[in-house]
């Protein structure tokens, strides 16, 4: 196991020596959540039903955000090369780059939600419903946006054809995610269990595409 | 005294075979796109031996070397490699926002190489990178993480394959004397050394040249 948490640790070192960039992805992700008001206007009973809806988009898109750099820095350092050859294999690379992202951006933004719940004015009932969904819904869209990012990886639009590629495939999580978030049976709720299903089958095949593609994207770039 | 030998041509492979407990590449074809580089390419290398790949830009060094460190397919043919292969191309393989020795260390962790501080302060050393080693890659100039990058070397296995892509290329004198004594050492010690490059090499233990052909257009 060395060599994969070895993997994490250097992806968190890389990630705290480029600390702004994630902070940048939280003031992303309270822009988004707090421009939904202002747009919509004052009107409470409008508002109300709307605030858990609001969170997950501004989840949705700032996680989805950061994922076109994800392997672009170790495949132009060559340390993708590096990795390949090595005890590591590219499948626990892509699981374990999944995990030290998930680590340093989703986590903040979990930590950021209370505070935004409590602007939005949502119940502190839900809270912990709100954050258990949340939890497992931002897994699933990072092992989503890794997925994207690797398939990305090498094509000369990456960005907007990732968010191609992914958006499209958030839907069941987005769906079941605020379902969970705002359900009136607790924390263990039947849209919550549809939640981690996903996640499962994502956790199951994603290190498997992200290995494929990196394997075969190597093939076309550089000489 | 250099030892030239021209593998080029496909009949060339009718040398005698041994058991693999080196390399061995036998009729090689890799295709980059839709162009043939490397055509029907034959080379056999035993414990002890320091190769040197030379052939003009674009004849296919590069890409020789990364179809044997298993990052391009290969069209026909076979690669067999019995050790450990450590690959050194042109990319450095650092990351800019961490230090040498933070590079260092978690790439001999990712293999399963030494990485205790005393094996990683040597690695730095044999290079004479002892005094930059802590400082963020990106604020380093190209030969000082060329030295970071070479000084992998030494963490790896006495009886590895070297595949080294332009080790020299931006190296000063004293360094290149470093480089050479390391390469010299372990084929010493029963390493191999597959080195692509277009100045001298390792001359002092009289290495092996393998000159590929330049391609047809």
């Amino acid at each position: 196991m060395t060599p994969f948490f070895a993997q994490i640790e250097r992806d968190l070192m890389i990630a705290w020596q480029n600390r702004q960039d994630f902070g940048v992805m939280l003031i992303f992700f309270v822009i988004i959540i707090v421009l939904f008001p202002l747009a919509i206007g004052s009107n409470t009973a409008i508002l109300d039903p709307l605030t858990v809806p609001f969170i997950w988009i501004a989840a949705l898109l700032s996680i989805l955000a950061g994922f076109e750099r994800l392997f672009a820095q170790d495949v132009r350092d060559g340390w993708l090369d590096q990795v390949s050859l090595s005890q590591l294999g590219l499948g626990w690379y892509a699981l374990a780059k999944a995990i030290s992202h998930w680590l340093s951006t989703a986590l903040p933004l979990l930590i950021m939600t209370p505070l935004m719940a409590v602007m939005l004015n949502i119940p502190s009932s839900q809270f912990s419903t709100l954050l258990v969904a949340l939890l497992v819904g931002s897994m699933g869209l990072t092992l989503l946006g890794v997925i994207g990012a690797a398939l990305a990886e090498g094509a000369r639009r990456g960005a907007a054809l990732m968010a191609l590629l992914i958006l499209p495939l958030a839907v069941p999580i987005l769906i079941f995610g605020t379902l969970a978030s705002q359900s009136e049976m607790g924390i263990i709720n039947p849209h919550l269990m549809l939640l981690c299903a996903v996640f499962v089958v994502l956790l199951a095949i994603a290190p498997l595409v992200a290995a494929s593609a990196l394997e075969t994207g190597e093939i076309e770039s550089g000489l | 005294m250099m030892n030239e030998t021209q593998i080029n041509a496909r009949n060339t492979h009718a040398k005698k075979w041994s058991p693999v407990i080196g390399l061995r590449i036998r009729d090689l074809c890799v295709l980059r796109g839709m162009r043939l580089v490397i055509n029907g390419l034959s080379h056999q290398q035993q414990p002890g031996d320091i190769y040197c790949l030379t052939g003009p830009n674009g004849a296919g060094k590069s890409t020789l070397l990364r179809t044997i460190a298993n990052r391009l397919p290969v069209a026909r043919g076979q690669i067999s490699c019995a050790v450990p292969v450590v690959y050194i191309g042109h990319d450095d393989g650092l990351s800019g926002s961490i230090s040498g020795r933070q590079n260092l260390t978690g790439w001999a962790k990712i293999n399963g190489f030494a990485y205790q501080a005393a094996a990683i302060d040597q690695a730095l050393d044999s290079f004479a990178t002892n005094r930059f080693a802590d400082i963020s890659i990106q604020r380093l100039s190209r030969g000082q993480r060329r030295r970071l990058a070479l000084a992998r070397l030494k963490l790896a296995p006495a009886n590895s394959l070297w595949l080294l892509d332009e080790p020299n290329a931006s190296l000063d004198q004293a360094t290149n004397a470093l480089l050479d004594a390391a390469v010299i050492a372990h084929a010493d010690s029963g390493g191999m050394v597959l080195a692509a490059t277009h100045f001298d090499f390792a001359i002092a233990a009289s290495p092996q040249i393998i000159t590929l052909p330049e391609r047809p257009e």
